[in-house]
């Protein structure tokens, strides 16, 4: 008898130790609000994280998510609540180094996380500060860049590495202090598709492999996917909680929570709308299985289609864009000399809504910088000789550019007026503003291609590229732009390059680091100005989804060439040799690849809703014509 | 407008003297400054000459590496060289013209004067050549250490040391990209008077500044996000090494020394009537 009780009693001691042990991390009824904000960035939030677990948080910006991974780690002291971390209270102050040990966080930015100019000296900052015995840390380094895959690059310089690379550095640097749970804090939002899919395996391998209990916060519905759990937040509170599948396949709800709707969702929407029988589904594969069946019950035939036409709008070719031969290399004598552009040949005609995808090194962002003349083609640079064709050689080749009438290649070019009609939008944007007020940062570009303009002149454009990209003018003309929110902020920074209503406008990844909501603002304001007054648009873009939805043409560049120039219908179609570029194609290319071997052919323009058009065509004309 | 800042002289070769503990080359350089004062006639500033073209041969970086540092300063060199051979005075006048008389003097004086400063600047560039900016900030580090007892934050400033050589590229990168994009707003930068370009530079410093001031806000976070906690129980993972190469160097340092005081105190008096020609300076 007694010896049952003592093994019941340590049954339950069991279980109770278990408990304990399962859950690393526990809020109670956590509340916080930044000095001088009015609002609370967490407001009431109550979750627990088992150990081992891999949970991912989304939510749009602002809506504390970051704060929660801040006050997880005790950088910020919660107002109310409790936090517990393995076991630990973080409102004391004496258990702080000892959670930090625990809880290593990775940030946004990949450049400002590290301290040292060398990759080992920076994994070896963290081991260095808790005391870590120095062979030890010699280890832990070894340890660390390996789970990262990053051994080669134990004696490089941070600052020469991509930003896939510096991150997954980043999170060696976490590693190597050896905690048992990890936070990502959006750490992919800066990083191209091949640094995301890096550091995500990392992740990965670390919470299947090692056991560590991983918290993702993330913008990217893949990303959240890989989750055994997701949180959603709105407005500081948790509003959703679940696996990530259920949470995604409700989408309706995430709209609510300003969230937008995974494209993939807004297919089965319209097919659904159609009255085809399609279940909510997360991944392609399975939503073309469903449209397949779909078919068969309507008794559609598999076979070859019709070719589907394209239609192009005939221009003016008022404003075409012509490049010849464009070869460009970085620092030129230096040991650092990049090739950035190998003979770039590109036409792009007046009135389209250009793409340009390729990866991070590509040239795109040196091509682009071409075509407002930032950076000048050697014939037209002051210290330009043209070289001597000696016996036997043959003539160099010059690049050429022209932008409309200007030609680039021209010294007496009218540089200032082709920057004045070829606005460019450089990444993250907001980072350029300068000026005291909203009014005199975008009126700066006016003034300075226009002079003598009166007052009123002034004021008129500054008004309506304020209301064009959907801010209020009179209630922000005055307040300082760095006291607007990171949205507010880029569309500021958007009207001070169309102030001077440009021709072309061009944009290097207009919509990098917003939340999805944002992303789809800043591509319906970029049609809007493209319908009202600007000709030509151009985006260089990673996301091939973005692409896919708003461009008529894209070209791919792949080592400073271009590799195609397409219709986004024409190119997506040939998602192998992209593959082999290490580029993704959108969903709706997948979709159509998925269903072309089955013998049903979709011609779509690759927009959700073109697709979903012709799908609907096929399904409702019972043929597959 | 800054593509051609390469930051950091480093010059990658495995080399006796690239294998040296910062340190030492750090002390080593300094004797040799103090050297220089010191050495007061041809014959010591001749075994100067010889001592920093030994340093580059063992250092197997090209000459022309070294000499491209001293064209920073052949402005200034040039500039003061000049001041000093038309007014500096002395007894033997050799020409004059308006207010510009040159002594004899004056013409050596200048001759040690500009050698002193070339070898100054060619030595300290065979520091830089071989020396990476993380190993000096180290040996730094290192020399300051007995500055702890009275206080001073030799860690902190290390830290802060190599936290901004760390920036330095980072920043340059930032720049570029703001004065692109301002110039793709209209900005001109190259052409008014002085005054208008340095108005000009308001559009690059502010964001500048806000730009640095949200890295080092989001560093600071990072570095606590480590548990860094200051200087206290700190371990270090490098730790410089004083081998015996590190010796050898110093004793020939040190019999280089010995080498110029006695050149100073004796060739005068071996050949004294060459010494009386070229004494002062």
């Amino acid at each position: 008898m007694l010896k049952f009780v003592v093994l019941a009693n340590r049954f339950w001691y069991n279980i109770f130790l278990k408990m304990e042990e399962n859950s690393v991390i526990v809020c109670e009824n956590v509340k916080f609000t930044y000095q001088g904000a009015e609002t609370a960035a967490v407001n009431g939030v109550s979750f627990s994280v088992k150990r081992g677990e891999f949970l991912s948080v989304i939510g749009h910006n602002g809506s504390g998510k970051s704060t929660l991974a801040r006050l997880i780690n005790g950088l910020s002291e919660a107002d109310e609540g409790k936090i517990t971390v393995l076991g630990m209270d973080v409102n004391e102050g004496k258990n702080c180094i000892e959670i930090r040990k625990r809880v290593g966080i990775v940030f946004q930015n990949p450049d400002n996380q590290t301290v040292a100019s060398i990759v080992e000296d920076d994994v070896a900052f963290g081991p260095e500060n808790i005391g870590v015995e120095r062979g030890e840390i010699g280890e832990r380094i070894d340890w660390a860049l390996k789970s990262v895959g990053m051994e080669e690059y134990r004696y490089a310089t941070p600052s020469r590495l991509s930003g896939g690379q510096k991150q997954r550095i980043a999170v060696a640097g976490v590693l190597a202090i050896k905690p048992e749970i990890i936070i990502l804090d959006e750490s992919t939002a800066m990083l191209d598709p091949k640094g995301r899919r890096e550091v995500i395996e990392v992740v990965k391998r670390l919470n299947k492999e090692d056991g560590m209990t991983v918290i993702l916060i993330t913008h990217f519905m893949d990303e959240a996917l890989l989750a055994d759990r997701t949180i959603v937040m709105n407005r500081g509170e948790i509003v959703l909680q679940g696996t990530p599948e259920d949470i995604f396949k409700n989408g309706e709800k995430l709209e609510t929570f300003n969230l937008s709707l995974p494209r993939i969702s807004l297919i089965s929407n319209n097919l659904r709308a159609a009255g085809m029988d399609v279940a909510n589904v997360l991944h392609a594969k399975e939503l073309a299985e469903q449209i397949l069946k779909n078919f068969d019950k309507q008794g559609i035939l598999r076979g070859e289609s019709s070719k589907f036409a394209e239609q192009r709008a005939e221009t003016s070719h008022e404003w075409d864009i012509d490049i010849k031969d464009l070869t460009f290399t970085y620092s030129k004598k230096s040991p650092f000399a990049a090739n950035a552009l190998k003979g770039v040949d590109l036409h792009i005609d007046d009135g389209e809504f250009f793409g340009i995808i390729g990866h991070t090194g590509s040239g795109k962002s040196t091509l682009i910088q071409h075509l407002n003349a930032l950076i000048k083609l050697p014939q037209a640079q002051r210290k330009f000789r043209k070289k001597r064709v000696k016996n036997g050689l043959p003539q160099p080749v010059y690049p050429a550019i022209s932008v409309g009438q200007f030609n680039l290649a021209d010294k007496k070019c009218d540089f200032k007026a082709l920057r004045a009609s070829v606005g460019l939008v450089f990444q993250y944007p907001e980072y350029q503003l300068f000026a005291e007020t909203v009014f005199q940062d975008v009126a700066f570009g006016l003034k300075n291609f226009k002079k003598g303009l009166s007052q009123t002149e002034i004021e008129l454009a500054v008004k309506s590229s304020i209301e064009i990209v959907g801010l209020d003018y009179e209630e922000i003309k005055d307040k300082s732009p760095f006291d607007l929110s990171g949205g507010q902020k880029r569309r500021v920074a958007i009207a001070g390059v169309i102030v001077t209503k440009p021709n072309v406008l061009i944009l290097d990844e207009p919509a990098a680091g917003l939340d999805p909501k944002g992303k789809n603002e800043i591509m319906e304001l970029l049609h809007k100005i493209h319908k009202e007054w600007c000709k030509t648009v151009i985006i260089v873009s990673h996301d091939m989804d973005e692409v896919a939805e708003n461009c008529s043409s894209v070209a791919v560049l792949s080592e400073g060439k271009v590799f195609a120039c397409d219709s986004p219908s024409r190119l997506f179609r040939r998602a192998k040799e992209l593959s082999a570029l290490g580029l993704d194609v959108p969903l709706t290319a997948k979709l159509s690849a998925l269903l072309s071997e089955n013998g049903i052919v979709i011609n779509s323009d690759c927009t959700v809703n073109g697709f979903s058009e012709k799908v609907i065509e096929v399904f409702e004309g019972g043929v597959n014509a | 407008m800054l593509n051609d800042v390469t930051f950091g002289q480093y010059y990658p070769a495995q080399s006796f003297v690239h294998k040296l503990d910062p340190r030492c080359k750090i002390i080593a350089l300094i004797t040799f400054i103090v050297l220089l004062f010191v050495a007061n006639n041809f014959y010591s500033l001749a075994a100067c000459a010889l001592i920093i073209g030994a340093s580059i041969a063992a250092a197997r970086v090209p000459l022309g590496r070294v000499l491209k540092s001293v064209k920073g300063i052949l402005f200034i060199l040039a500039f003061t060289a000049v001041l000093n051979l038309f007014f500096h005075g002395g007894e033997h006048l050799l020409c004059s013209w308006w207010i510009i008389k040159i002594y004899r003097e004056g013409i050596i004086f200048t001759v040690f004067f500009v050698l002193r400063l070339f070898f100054l600047v060619m030595a300290s560039s065979v520091l830089t050549l071989t020396t990476t900016p993380v190993s000096l900030t180290d040996g730094i580090e290192s020399l300051l250490k007995p500055l702890k007892w009275v206080k001073f934050p030799v860690h902190e400033l290390a830290l802060i040391m190599s936290i901004a050589l760390r920036f330095i590229p980072t920043l340059i990168d930032e720049t570029n990209r703001i004065i692109a994009a301002q110039k793709a707003r209209g900005a001109d930068f190259e052409s008014g008077n002085i005054f208008k370009r340095i108005k000009a530079m308001i559009p690059i410093l502010i964001p500048l500044l806000i730009s640095a001031f949200r890295r080092a806000d989001e560093l600071g976070d990072a570095m606590d996000a480590r548990c860094y906690s200051g200087s206290k129980n700190r371990t270090k993972y490098k730790k410089l090494k004083f081998g015996v190469r590190d010796a050898v160097s110093l004793l020939i340092v040190a019999a280089l020394i010995a080498g110029v005081v006695l050149l100073n105190i004796y060739w005068a008096q071996i050949f004294p009537q060459i010494n009386d020609f070229i004494k002062l300076s």
